[in-house]
């Protein structure tokens, strides 16, 4: 099951005619495919689209009441084949994943869907993970749907205008017989607003009306010859039908007065950062109501030649706003212009720059510019750039050193964490050894304590790139890969790779359960439960069926183990593939199962151990070499009560799950004796109380204080 | 177009805070109480914990008013810095990172912020204290903002036993930023449905913070006090008054590591200083203080010792949160290896030992004990270790340990002789030295390097005076940031570099 539990989302997806919709724009999305009549979903999670496929997910009687095919595909190439259903069917349908790595992952299902284009309405939803949040490399989408011939649609961030795109998305879809991708933003992924509902529609085929088998066409097929008739037909017939349907139906807006001697063309996803700073230079107010001539391009690919001269025709200049690069857009308006020999000056690049975020500075900046050039200068808008720059220069002088940042780290109790201090303990006692890394929550241990990682070439590669490093480098590569990136892609183009090939390198599997990165959906080797889509896939048979000579399980919480069998696999005179199974259940998912029940009990009057780790406060030398291998975020510093050792020293924060595994480091690498576990009894029974008297007693007499004797325990099994 | 004007809200906090709920407590309550609203956030994998933004804009008034006219405010998903009027932090450096942004400005910004800190990785990996000033950063909260109101947000949480994110709403409310009443914010606490009671503490722990007058700033000076138990006999005259506590404290503590005699040493080691030029009442202190942590070095009877202590229980018991009725069971995770435990043999004969231990490659060899000092077996264990505390002085650990406090007291006093800044810096090496094992040999061989590096070629002249100290620092400090790895190693190359070939006459 997923980390979000969508009950309330899954009533307002039930609205209809006359209701208004609060909500995620990632679920308003959502909310509009249903409006739209759509047979089919699918797609891969991640960040910041995972919410679309998690709420439907657990919306089961809403899609079967709908007729709906939901599929959680195995990676994004899948979830773009699926789409093969819209080529000979018209069926709508739609797909999601991160963006623009899932594109990529997609790529190649991708061109052999627009190749034949399609008949039922296809949409690809898009989170365009670029700027600050992002956790992927930092390119753009744009450049697939320009040489794929598939549409771009980049709204407006603001609800309803996301609904409408929607909607509008399968519409041009259908008339152009083109799949069209819809590109969200991160912000605009998670803006919370709302729209005016209506009903769902259910598809006219779906799962509850099935469709006759299609007839052999082979023009369907992308697939020579026909594969030159749909080069032809997307830039013959195709194109100038999109470009028909966005100029019919006024997807992109012209804002602002008619006529003026300059204007501004900006992408949709970035005109409330334009407005924001229009509004500064008293351009425009918080309605909107720019006062310079402002083309929103909702749809930036294709551009539609008429409508960039006709907004262009008579202005001294524009300027482009488009962030990221190429300039795909600005390159286009400069061919059209060209081309219809306008005398227009064109800025954008030359004025924004070509790489990063465009934030309000940045985009407050490019205008700036842009109206100082053309003798329209905002004296607001410039005296807030300096006014920033001064605020700054003022705040850094009385901080007087630079802010740390704060990355993302492994939850407190992680179960990875702690192979990754193994390989830390292991790192100090082989000397370096070349790492790849990979897509998930262990890439965290690219950042400190562990900086560990030489590579990371995308979901499910590690092994994948490690194959020349293992056949060149002095040492066996150690790979890291998480489940799910194993059966997302590591399996085939990882295991069987190296099986195939007789690499001599170890893998490391970290079996947490889940693909805990994007939210802890399910995958194949999930536990089955009854509320879940885990199939309990046993990752050591699949492996052995692939012929892997050796492969160990590892408890990762046992530190010196995991150090063990580390050296062991590193040093294994079996040449080829090692793996080690790292199992640990995702801790975010089993606190999120056992707390409940934990306190559920307590009240009941049951007995309940809560198990958590200490530091001891006296023995705690204050040299920190614990927090260095492991950066848990329970074990922090606090200020010292010892005079003379005015250092902060160790302590464990009541965040601890006592997942015990800062006391295994401080074995495994003979840190320290300041560790102990605290075991706490809630509602004792009567033999633990006798117990505890009983040694108390004898204790007391052998000399102990009062209170140290005062609490003995039974033997108890530590958590987990 | 005043009444059009959006109010910009920004909260800067950690993932798994909660931050998301407040957002949507505040979107429930500002559209009932018919305000336009619009927010968003940025999770990704920050939600693990990283630090994180959410962003607000509210247009009072303006949720009636657009349905009827069917327009919409067309809102910012990014803070623009100078334009927003609330920011609000759960944690003291993510305050400052929004300060330093320029999010806070005195002209429009009313600033809430917890003063508690949760350290970064970097503030915490540091050997010895990485932690960021804290006063600078609560001094460009006062000195950035409209109005602040800062206080220890986490401590009221952890008091009321709420959650952070109730906390700050309810001081939100309490300031009057937003045009909604309490009872709205306690509604969408309500209509949420979950935890609510705690919800509601929590709101009203944080309106008291807000509505009270004086903004608490928390700090955490460690008071210097006598220590209890000093025989009336202790005459510290000879020393300046300024260090009289902390020597005190120093007696206190080697009397309870070993014996009273034992304490009167220190006394004898210390006064061997007080008389020469350049020692100054703040470098006895410092003397002081590192001399008595390395007169108790923590060995295996010492640990054992300090375990035992008869506070301890209540005090696990007070940091657990265990209730009067649970029972506590502690479990000690305990190893120590061949040098600590051959530590305990006589010197002759621990020397042969380790020597034989090491040359068998056994040094990494050592024994795992989880032992329950709340069971009568672990007692005894550990009450067997403390009773060697007679056999001590005996011990080859103990006359190492001496061994290397005569050696860094003359170079103490070598030093002071060149140059008393030198020295200073000299004494602050000990510091490197701490920790057991693994951590306890490397701080060990650090501090050899400095003294072969840097240290000695200084005393010989061969290092500018000028740069004697500076040098000592620098080479600390390296050792200090990163303990394990490369740092110190080019500090002190770079510092070799410098040095003049031979002997020479100090300029």
């Amino acid at each position: 099951m997923a980390e979000v539990s969508f009950h309330k989302e899954i009533e307002s997806l039930r609205l209809g005619d006359g209701d208004t919709f609060y909500g995620e724009g990632i679920l308003a999305v959502t909310k509009a495919l249903l409006q739209s009549g759509v047979a089919y979903v699918g797609g891969y999670q991640g960040a910041p689209v995972s919410h679309l496929l998690d709420v439907l997910v657990q919306s089961e009687s809403l899609l079967a009441d709908l007729g709906i095919h939901l599929e959680t595909c195995t990676n994004e190439a899948a979830a773009a084949a699926m789409l093969g259903a819209s080529i000979s069917y018209p069926l709508r349908g739609a797909v999601t994943w991160k963006s623009i790595v899932g594109t990529n992952v997609a790529a190649d299902a991708l061109s052999n869907l627009a190749s034949p284009g399609v008949m039922g309405g296809a949409l690809i939803i898009v989170g365009e993970d670029y700027g600050e949040g992002a956790s992927v490399i930092q390119e753009r989408t744009h450049a697939f749907a320009a040489k794929s011939s598939l549409w771009l649609i980049d709204p407006r961030p603001d609800v309803p205008t996301l609904v409408h795109a929607v909607e509008k998305g399968f519409e041009l879809s259908e008339a152009s017989n083109t799949p069209v991708i819809l590109e969200l933003r991160i912000r605009a992924c998670h803006m919370f607003g709302s729209f005016p509902a209506k009903d769902n529609r259910a598809a006219p085929h779906s799962t509850r009306n099935r469709i006759a088998p299609a007839r052999f066409l082979y023009d369907r097929l992308s697939h020579p010859p026909a594969t030159f008739r749909h080069e032809a037909d997307k830039a013959e017939r195709r194109l100038p039908a999109a470009q028909r349907f966005i100029a019919d139906n006024k997807l992109n807006e012209q804002l602002g007065p008619d006529g003026g001697d300059i204007g501004i063309i900006v992408q949709g996803g970035l005109f409330n950062v334009l407005n924001g700073r229009l509004t500064l230079a008293g351009l425009s107010d918080a309605e909107g109501a720019v006062q310079i001539p402002t083309l929103v391009l909702n749809v930036v690919h294709p551009l539609v030649p008429d409508e960039i001269t006709a907004f262009c025709a008579g202005k001294k200049a524009v300027l482009v706003v488009e962030e990221g690069a190429p300039d795909f857009i600005e390159q286009g308006i400069g061919q059209i212009l060209r081309r219809a020999d306008l005398q227009t000056r064109l800025h954008g690049k030359d004025l924004l720059p070509m790489a990063g975020e465009y934030t309000p500075l940045v985009v407050g900046k490019g205008l700036a510019a842009f109206l100082g050039r053309h003798g329209r200068a905002a004296a607001p808008l410039d005296r807030w750039i300096a006014d920033v720059a001064a605020t700054r220069a003022e705040v850094d002088k009385t901080l007087d050193a630079p802010l740390p940042p704060r990355p993302p780290t492994f939850c407190t109790g992680c179960p990875e964490r702690p192979v990754f201090s193994a390989m830390k303990l292991l790192r100090q006692e082989m000397g370096p050894v070349h790492v790849a890394a990979d897509i998930g929550c262990h890439s965290f241990a690219t950042f400190a304590p562990f900086s560990q990682g030489n590579t990371i070439l995308g979901y499910g590669m590690s092994l994948a790139s490690a194959a020349a490093v293992s056949g060149t480098v002095e040492k066996r590569t150690v790979s890291v890969m998480g489940d799910g990136g194993f059966w997302h892609n590591g399996l085939i183009t990882g295991v069987a790779g190296a099986v195939f090939n007789k690499d001599d390198s170890v893998l490391v599997v970290m079996n947490n359960g889940y693909s805990s990165a994007t939210g802890q959906q399910d995958i194949l080797s999930t536990k089955e439960a009854q509320d879940g889509r885990g199939k309990s896939l046993d990752i050591e048979a699949v492996l052995k069926s692939l012929g892997v000579p050796w492969i160990r399980h590892v408890r990762t919480y046992g530190v010196a183990g995991v150090v063990a069998t580390l050296r062991e696999a590193m040093r294994s005179s079996v040449k080829g593939l090692k793996v080690i199974i790292a199992d640990g259940e995702c801790q975010l998912a089993r606190q999120r199962r056992i707390r409940p029940e934990m306190e559920r009990k307590a009240a009941a009057g049951e007995r309940v151990v809560r198990t958590r780790f200490w530091v001891d406060p006296e023995v705690c030398t204050g040299d920190h070499s614990c927090i260095r291998l492991s950066g848990c975020p329970s074990l922090t510093i606090k200020p010292s009560e010892d005079p003379l050792r005015p250092d902060p020293i160790a302590h464990v924060n009541n965040d601890c799950v006592g997942c015990g595994m800062c006391g295994e480091v401080a074995h495994a690498a003979q840190l320290c004796p300041s560790f102990a576990q605290i075991d706490v009894i809630r509602n004792p029974t009567g033999w633990d109380r006798l117990r505890r008297r009983m040694s108390a007693a004898l204790m007391r007499l052998l000399g102990a204080p009062r209170d140290t004797a005062r609490a003995p325990a039974p033997s108890l099994a530590p958590a987990e | 177009m005043a009444e059009m004007t959006p109010i910009k809200v920004l909260f800067a906090a950690l993932g798994g805070e909660g931050g998301g709920v407040l957002s949507s407590w505040i979107h429930a309550a500002t559209v009932a109480s018919g305000h336009f609203v619009q927010g968003t956030f940025i999770p990704g994998v920050a939600q693990r914990t990283g630090a994180t933004t959410y962003y607000l804009e509210v247009v009072p008034g303006a949720g009636d008013r657009h349905r009827a006219r069917g327009t919409r405010p067309v809102l910012a998903l990014n803070a623009a810095p100078g334009e927003v009027d609330l920011v609000v932090a759960s944690e003291l450096l993510e305050a400052a990172r929004a300060i330093q942004a320029g999010f806070v400005t005195p002209d429009r910004t009313l600033l809430i912020a917890s003063s508690a800190r949760v350290f970064t990785i970097d503030e915490k990996a540091v050997m010895g204290d990485g932690r960021l000033d804290q006063a600078r950063m609560l001094e460009a909260a006062h000195r950035f903002s409209r109005r602040a109101v800062v206080a220890d947000f986490a401590a009221a949480a952890a008091a009321a036993k709420a959650p952070i994110n109730s906390v700050l709403l309810g001081a939100i409310a309490a300031t009057g930023v937003l045009p909604v009443p309490a009872d709205a914010f306690r509604a969408a606490i309500r209509s949420e449905g979950k935890a609510v009671e705690a919800n509601l503490r929590g709101f009203e722990a944080g309106s008291a913070i807000a509505l009270g007058s004086d903004p608490k700033a928390t700090t955490h000076a460690t008071a210097e006090r006598q220590p209890g138990g000093l025989p009336p006999s202790l005459r510290l005259d000879a020393f300046p008054a300024e260090a009289h506590a902390l020597i005190a404290s120093g007696f206190a503590r080697l009397a309870d590591y070993q014996d009273e005699a034992y304490a009167q040493s220190y006394l004898a080691r210390l006064a061997r200083f007080t008389a020469r030029p350049g020692v100054d009442a703040s470098f006895m202190r410092e003397l002081a203080r590192h001399l008595a942590v390395r007169m108790s070095v923590e060995d295996v009877i010492r640990v054992a010792q300090l375990k035992l202590r008869d506070t301890r229980l209540a005090r696990v018991a007070r940091e657990t949160r265990a209730g009067v009725h649970d029972i506590v069971d502690v479990t000690e995770y305990m190893k120590p290896g061949p040098e600590e435990v051959l530590g305990l043999l006589p010197p002759w004969l621990g020397r042969w030992a380790i020597a034989r231990v090491s040359a068998r490659g056994w040094e990494s060899k050592s024994w795992p004990l989880k032992i329950k000092t709340t069971r009568l077996s672990g007692f005894l264990r550990l009450k067997m270790l403390a009773g060697l505390k007679r056999w001590r002085p005996r011990t080859h650990k103990f006359a190492q340990e001496g061994a290397w406090i005569a050696r860094w007291l003359d170079l103490i006093e070598r030093t002071l002789a060149v140059d008393p800044g030198a020295a200073r810096e000299v004494v602050a090496t000990a510091a490197l030295v701490r920790g057991y094992a693994d951590t306890y040999k490397r701080g060990l061989s650090n501090w050899s390097k400095i003294v072969d590096g840097v240290i000695e070629p200084a005393l010989q002249g061969r290092l500018a005076r000028l740069h004697f100290a500076d040098a000592v620092l620098q080479a600390r400090l390296a050792a200090t940031k990163d303990p394990e790895g490369e740092t110190l190693a080019q500090t002190i190359a770079a510092i070799r570099e410098t040095l003049a070939p031979g002997r020479m006459a100090a300029e």
